[in-house]
């Protein structure tokens, strides 16, 4: 089931651990340009979906498509040098290099980066590491983070991790991100600012796929609203139909 | 000053460079790219080999009064032995490393490694065909001898700056992987590898590459230290050896090539060179024993009060923008990615 | 075929006392989740202390007695004041096994220091022959035998039927839930080092009466096959430890009479890293996160 249009296609997605089965028959559409939800209960398998997508994984079954090539079964890296960045729902933050460096080690086609390169010295590398800190600086005062520039990662907030998170997810320049509850354990206004943030993004054009608990939440920023229960869709649309729809009430009610 | 002191100075100069040398190719595979090559010392074993071989010639057969057998032979000039020395130690690590570097913990990982160690032991040991076994290869000619006619003291100092040239140009190398963003990398791999792969880094390969270049340089510093001291047997480089090294790079400052050179200069050298001059006193080997105690328990305080070492990894830090300098645009994701 | 079966033999004895060493490992790793590497030199240790009592003409019970106590008290007061201390600092794995190699050269280095590099035996009345089934076996190691089979029975009831016991599986099972249950307390963490201890005592004093003459290196050379013993059996799991302790046993003796005696060590060596590449059970995570993911 190909759309013309989507970004990302899963088809018939399977993923089992042992006998359990998490992700059981997922088919799903990402469309370009807008943040597209992933909701349900706990247990639907959504995690394991995005993990999947990513690469993390392999699925025991299904095909994965992007831009019309079959990604399905790639490794997490060559997953994202198509373009497609994740965030993890447990901050993953470079410990021991500072806010800048995590930024830096991010950005793509970087020079200096292959062995051979980094023979040819400085003066090969350098020019292009200076804008990219340069980039990266512009992000940092975009999320208010520039005082944090030289902080070891490690040392950070809760909630500053979980924007360096997303920073360093958008320094990678992706075609379409993949945000796993990108405001999980993070406090109300910080969780409002990065909504705000998610809105300009997408507004500017950037795809997006998110795990979000909050129906509050997803009804602000997401359309459409992709419904996973059990490890399979049930429901996928606008907030509006979705939460008219017979079945997502009884996953919700019963999951 | 007098002979001897040149003698015992110059020595223990050249001990004190082979093992910064080992330590900077420690402090790459372990400081920046995180991986706990617990078999280290076999690296160096290697290039030792390797180097005496190709400065023996060929076994002589015992037959015509030859009394070690071993693989191989040639009679290089140096420093061809050396330069092979550390290819046969990036080779070795790059089979080593398909097996050995995996999503292990890594304390698994550290036995895994130390069992290898062990293993290349016992083979060594009793192949005796390979590199004549627990009694190891002597009479390496040394370098340059019969080129250069100088007083052994001469000659000793020749071999301090032989060894000095080398460093050099070692440090170039781990000093350019380490300030340049591939260093950059590697340490993101190793502080974490799933961000990492999320983040488009070829992981496993980026390892390798640290792994292969540590082996390079360890295979290197044995190559200079077989050609110095013109002999080497299996007791040269058994597993504690590997703890030696650890120690010093943990004492001197992980992930920082200063730091680690301080760590090589406080632990084998000082420490191990210091009770040279503590008079005789006990049983034989007593003073040995102490020495290893010495080891263990400066590797507890150490890790106890300065985990991160003497000299700690550097933050770095970037300068202010340059007046004039473009601002990159910040948004949308590039066309055709 | 004829050395095959006396070679069967020297298995069974050999994984007689891999499975005291073995069980105190494994609940030793089950319970605290250290990789205690000095383990091996805390049994030469202990056999250093019943040669000291056989020395004094002493019987050899009492030198099993006292091997078991010292190994039992020397490993809570390393845990104690030792290892947890750099647990609690934050030590990371990789820092621990450092920690625990440097405890083992500290310890190796001591009995050089005191007893020096001599070859040692424990004063014994020379032991009978006794043959069965074409194997050949000391009276000695026919006790071995037993004491082993002893030890496996106690841990055994212990494990099944007492609080204590429970408590310990509960721990090696799921550390996290065991703690925040209130289960792993230090108590019961101090008794699990006191009877592995144990174990470990007892396991390098049979270790020294199987080999007749000993020196320092001689439990950290047995170290390498104890470990596979453990990882094979499963971390944490007695009776799989136990199993896994016939398995390397007796496979290591029938290499050294296939093969040659060197190779005796090699069994362990490569079961020991075959294991931990390829099915380390549950170590090797499939998720990239490195935990099950279930939503």
């Amino acid at each position: 089931m190909s759309e013309t249009g989507a970004l990302l296609t899963v088809t018939d997605l399977h993923r089992q651990f042992g006998g359990v089965h998490a992700v059981n028959g997922a088919s799903f559409h990402v469309p370009p340009g807008r943040i597209t939800g992933l909701i349900g209960p706990n247990g639907a398998g959504k995690s394991t979906a995005l993990n999947v997508i990513a690469g993390a994984l392999k699925p025991t079954a299904g095909k994965i498509s992007y831009r019309d090539q079959d990604i399905t079964g790639l490794p997490s890296y060559k997953v994202a040098r198509r373009g497609i960045i994740r965030t993890f729902q447990i901050s993953s933050e470079f410990a021991k290099l500072t806010v800048l460096e995590n930024l830096l080690v991010a950005a793509p086609g970087q020079r200096g980066e292959a062995l051979w390169q980094a023979a040819l010295g400085k003066r090969y590398w350098r020019p292009q590491e200076r804008a990219m800190v340069q980039r990266a600086r512009q992000l940092l005062a975009r999320f208010d983070m520039s005082a944090k520039e030289d902080e070891y990662a490690g040392n950070l907030s809760g909630g500053q991790k979980r924007l360096l998170e997303l920073m360093r997810g958008l320094m990678a320049d992706p075609a379409l991100l993949l945000l796993d509850e990108p405001m999980a354990g993070v406090n109300p206004s910080l969780a409002r600012r990065i909504e705000r943030h998610l809105l300009d993004l997408s507004g500017a054009g950037l795809t997006m796929l998110m795990i979000e608990h909050e129906l509050a939440v997803v009804e602000r920023l997401c359309d459409p609203v992709i419904v996973m229960a059990q490890g399979r869709v049930i429901s996928q649309g606008t907030m509006a139909e979705v939460r008219a729809d017979r079945e997502v009430l009884d996953a919700y009610l019963i999951g | 000053m007098s002979v001897a002191w040149q003698f015992y100075i110059s020595t223990v100069l050249v001990y004190l460079g082979v093992d910064v040398i080992a330590c900077w190719g420690l402090n790459l595979q372990f400081g920046v790219a995180g991986l706990i090559n617990f078999a280290f010392i076999i690296f160096q074993a290697a290039g030792a080999y390797t180097a005496a071989v190709l400065t023996l010639g060929p076994a002589i057969p015992a037959a015509k009064g030859g009394f070690q057998q071993y693989v191989g032979g040639a009679h290089w000039p140096f420093p061809l032995p050396i330069l092979a020395a550390g290819v046969v130690g990036g080779l070795l690590a790059l089979l080593v490393g398909s097996f050995g570097i995996r999503r292990l913990r890594s304390d698994y990982e550290a036995m895994v490694m130390l069992v290898v160690s062990l293993i290349a032991t016992s083979v060594v040991t009793n192949q005796v065909g390979l590199v004549n076994g627990p009694n190891g290869l002597a009479l390496v000619p040394k370098p340059l001898a019969s080129i250069v006619s100088l007083s052994p003291i001469g000659y000793q100092w020749l071999f301090v700056g032989i060894t000095a040239g080398v460093c050099v140009c070692v440090y170039w190398l781990v000093h350019i992987v380490t300030s340049s963003p591939l260093g950059r990398t590697l340490r993101a791999v190793r502080d974490n590898e799933h961000a990492a792969a999320a983040l488009g880094k070829n992981v496993t390969g980026l390892r390798m590459i640290a792994f292969v270049l540590g082996g390079v340089i360890a295979g290197i510093s044995g190559a200079i230290l077989v050609e110095f001291i013109s002999a080497w047997s299996p007791g040269s480089w058994l597993y504690p050896e590997t703890f030696v090294y650890f120690t010093a790079v943990i004492v001197g400052g992980l992930g920082n090539n200063l730091g680690v050179m301080v760590g090589a200069l406080l632990v084998p050298v000082v420490f191990l060179e210091a009770t040279r001059f503590i008079p005789q006193f006990g049983p034989p080997g007593f003073i040995d024993a102490l020495q290893w105690i010495v080891v263990g328990v400066l590797a507890l305080v150490f890790l106890w009060f300065w985990p991160r070492g003497v000299i700690p990894e550097r933050r770095r830090r970037f300068p202010p923008a340059a007046e004039g300098e473009e601002a990159q645009p910040l948004m949308p994701a590039k066309a055709g990615r | 075929m004829s050395t095959l079966v006396p070679a069967i033999g020297f298995g069974i004895v050999t994984a007689s006392i891999l499975a005291v060493a073995g069980v105190g490992f494994t609940l030793q790793f089950g319970v605290t989740n250290i990789l205690n590497l000095a383990y091996g030199d805390i049994m030469t240790a202990a056999a250093f202390v019943a040669y000291l009592v056989t020395s004094a003409g002493l019987s050899v019970w009492l030198a099993l007695a006292a091997g078991a106590a010292f190994g039992s008290v020397f490993s809570v007061l390393l845990n104690r004041f030792v290892y947890t201390p750099f647990v609690r600092r934050g030590t990371r794995l990789f820092g621990m096994i450092i920690v625990t190699i440097a405890v083992s050269l500290i310890i190796q280095n001591s009995l050089l220091a005191i007893f020096g590099a001599n070859f040692f035996s424990l004063q014994m009345p020379r032991p009978a022959s006794v043959t069965t089934a074409g194997m050949v076996f000391t009276t000695a190691q026919l006790g071995i035998i037993g004491i082993a089979i002893a030890a496996m029975l106690a841990i055994h009831l212990l494990l099944r039927y007492t609080k204590l016991g429970k408590a310990m599986r509960a721990t090696a099972t799921d550390p996290e839930l065991a703690r925040s249950c209130g289960i792993a307390t230090d108590r019961v963490i101090d008794l699990a080092w006191a009877i592995s201890g144990a174990l470990c005592g007892l396991a390098g004093v049979i270790l020294v009466i199987n080999v007749t003459s000993f020196t320092d290196t001689t439990g950290a050379q047995f170290l390498i096959p104890i470990v596979a013993v453990a990882v094979l059996g499963g971390i944490g799991q007695p009776y799989g430890a136990m199993l896994a302790a016939l398995v390397i046993g007796i496979a290591s003796e029938l290499a050294a009479a296939i093969f040659s005696p060197e190779y005796k060590d090699v069994v362990a060596f490569v079961i020991l890293v075959a294991v931990l590449i390829a099915r380390p059970q549950g170590i090797l995570s499939e998720v990239a996160t490195g935990k099950e993911v279930a939503a």
